[in-house]
């Protein structure tokens, strides 16, 4: 899973920066890595489709509040707004300017 | 909490076969939406919540600290309170502040190891998760952990947090020296030669003398575990309670209340033989509760045909192996959220506490079925922790986030306080500071040691204000 993470990290460069790189690893692949516990996969583009559809203003809710197993704030209390905004585009593999669906 | 079992003998699984399988479906897993954050305005300030969704703030200042050098500036210049949080898994008040949230998620890695002492320093805002793995890469691990590998080992030590087995401390015992920034502005270097004083209070010191920033650790030569875990008898568990914790690395039950059953956890050095079977299944508990809610309406019977359908279920053979690099064998994921209630009694009296809070859940009855969790920790010399001059058992009652806790908790606590139990820093009691100084003998020592060190309590929060009386 670690060597998974990594991997993708490795390819996730372009879109986060090495603080949000960080967050990614300390935070979000405790459950988005992990199969078998119901959190989309990181990498898994099928997976994601329906937060895809849902959008970024949506996803970022569910972030701050808490959605099925994930805790509020996803674990991460150092995040900024734009921090989770970064993550969440890269997780869910959204471009930038997502036009949402509330 | 460890090793729920309901792999093969699933009962999910089994129902499947009857009507039993179309009434559960209907049942509803999950927790509801959360409030914490629902007014949350893009561009406004970001709120906090806790794990549990049982604390938030919405801080005047967030920090989120990634060097050393910055924590004396920012101890020094924030608005008050300063608290620090790690993984925000603390069930009980030791975060929120409406002054400045210093987040430590940044502050991680291992800093240095040795391999002929096998200790290390580590930063105070590594994950579990996280560590595990780096020190395996040295060749090291913790010698003990939890059963979840969410925390940061900066808010695990300060909250005496602990896994199980006779011959284990909590985590905080495992800590030979750290580096503590105070409100005084002071970045204290201490160990038991160095400010032993400072020392023996910011090993349990629950965010209240400053910023811990890095911490020795004793560990042990990695290591392979294997976990058995199996249905038994609550009642034949508890007469062997001694044999079991004696021959075992690690052990520990959960009681399914409503059931003379319990779950056993059995956690030893792997052997070549050890093969992995079942899996740890994440959503059990909910369907513990989902075969109760079946038939607990049942008239007289209730209770005993929930035994009846885990026994049926469940069987008394293993259920589950897990064999793998301690840190990840101790450690289960969790992602039902629930509300948690922990006391450590004397050693001695863990078996009966226990079946007095069996006793009161079925004769009150209280509607639950999170299992108990009864472990085992060593005794230590640190002021503020549970373990502190005594070998306890750690009893852990939870309920579910989605249902009201307080009338179960309120039930239990009392029986713990009969039993001299001394409450988990970071998960939920009622004690506070008049309630709790009988039970720690070096209480006025650790309140010499804070005053000292922040004497205009920048550090502490209402929470922190109650339960230590400052």
């Amino acid at each position: 899973v670690c060597l998974l993470a990594n991997d993708l990290l490795e390819a996730a460069s372009p879109e986060l920066n090495q603080r949000q790189e960080t967050l990614l690893r300390v935070n979000c692949v405790q459950c988005h890595a992990v199969p078998g516990l119901g959190a989309p996969l990181i990498g898994d583009r099928a997976a994601w489709q329906r937060a895809r559809e849902r959008g970024e203003e949506a996803l970022l809710r569910n972030v701050l509040v808490g959605v099925r197993g994930m805790p509020p704030m996803g674990y991460c209390s150092a995040c900024t707004e734009a921090d989770f905004r970064a993550l969440i585009r890269f997780l869910a593999d959204l471009p930038a300017q997502t036009r949402t669906r509330q | 909490m460890s090793g729920y079992v309901v792999s093969r003998r699933d009962v999910l699984r089994a129902a499947a076969t009857g009507a039993l399988i179309s009434t559960m479906a209907t049942c509803k897993d999950g927790n509801p939406p959360l409030p914490g954050a629902d007014g949350f305005v893009p561009g406004n300030t970001l709120p906090w919540t806790n794990w549990a969704d049982t604390e938030s703030c919405t801080p005047a200042r967030r920090v989120a600290l990634d060097a050393e050098s910055d924590v004396l500036d920012v101890l020094a210049r924030s608005p008050s309170p300063v608290r620090p949080v790690g993984s925000s898994h603390s069930f009980s008040g030791l975060v929120p502040t409406s002054g400045t949230l210093v987040a430590t998620d940044l502050l991680t890695g291992v800093i240095s190891t040795d391999p002929v002492t096998h200790q290390a320093e580590v930063w105070a805002g590594t994950r579990l998760h996280e560590l595990g793995r780096l020190l395996a890469e040295a060749g090291q691990a913790l010698c003990n952990q939890p059963d979840i590998d969410y925390p940061s080992i900066g808010g695990a030590t300060a909250t005496a947090t602990h896994g199980t087995g006779l011959g284990f401390g909590c985590l905080s015992s495992y800590v030979t020296g750290l580096t503590l920034a105070t409100p005084s502005g002071e970045l204290i270097e201490c160990d038991r030669q160095r400010r032993p004083e400072v020392f023996q209070a910011a090993r349990v010191s629950l965010g209240a003398l400053g910023l811990i920033t890095r911490l020795k650790l004793q560990n042990e030569p990695a290591l392979r575990l294997a976990e058995v875990t199996r249905v038994e008898p609550v009642e034949d568990v508890l007469d062997d309670l001694t044999s079991r914790f004696n021959s075992n690395r690690h052990f520990e039950l959960l009681a399914l209340p409503h059931t003379r059953l319990c779950v056993s956890v059995t956690t030893n050095e792997a052997k070549r033989t050890d093969v992995a079977h079942g899996f740890d299944d994440p959503h059990a508990v909910y369907k513990l509760r989902q075969v109760y809610r079946l038939v607990r309406w049942l008239p007289g019977i209730g209770d005993s045909t929930y035994e009846s359908l885990l026994r049926a279920f469940m069987g008394d053979s293993a259920s589950t192996v897990r064999v793998g690099p301690s840190f990840e064998v101790l450690a289960h994921h969790r992602i039902v959220r629930f509300r948690e209630m922990e006391y450590t009694v004397p050693a001695e009296a863990g078996a009966a506490c226990l079946r007095d809070i069996l006793r009161a859940i079925r004769e009150t009855p209280i509607p639950v079925v999170f299992p108990i969790e009864f472990r085992r920790v060593a005794a230590d010399d640190i002021w503020l922790s549970p373990f502190q001059g005594r070998a306890g058992c750690a009893i852990s009652i939870h309920q579910y986030g989605d249902t009201d806790y307080t009338p179960y908790f309120r039930a239990i606590e009392p029986i713990f306080w009969r039993y001299e139990g001394r409450p988990h820093w970071g998960k939920l009691h009622t004690l506070d500071a008049q309630r709790l100084a009988p039970l720690y003998p070096a209480w006025r020592d650790f309140q010499d040691v804070r005053s000292m060190l922040d004497p205009s309590g920048r550090m502490l929060n209402p929470h922190l204000r109650k339960i230590l009386g400052a």
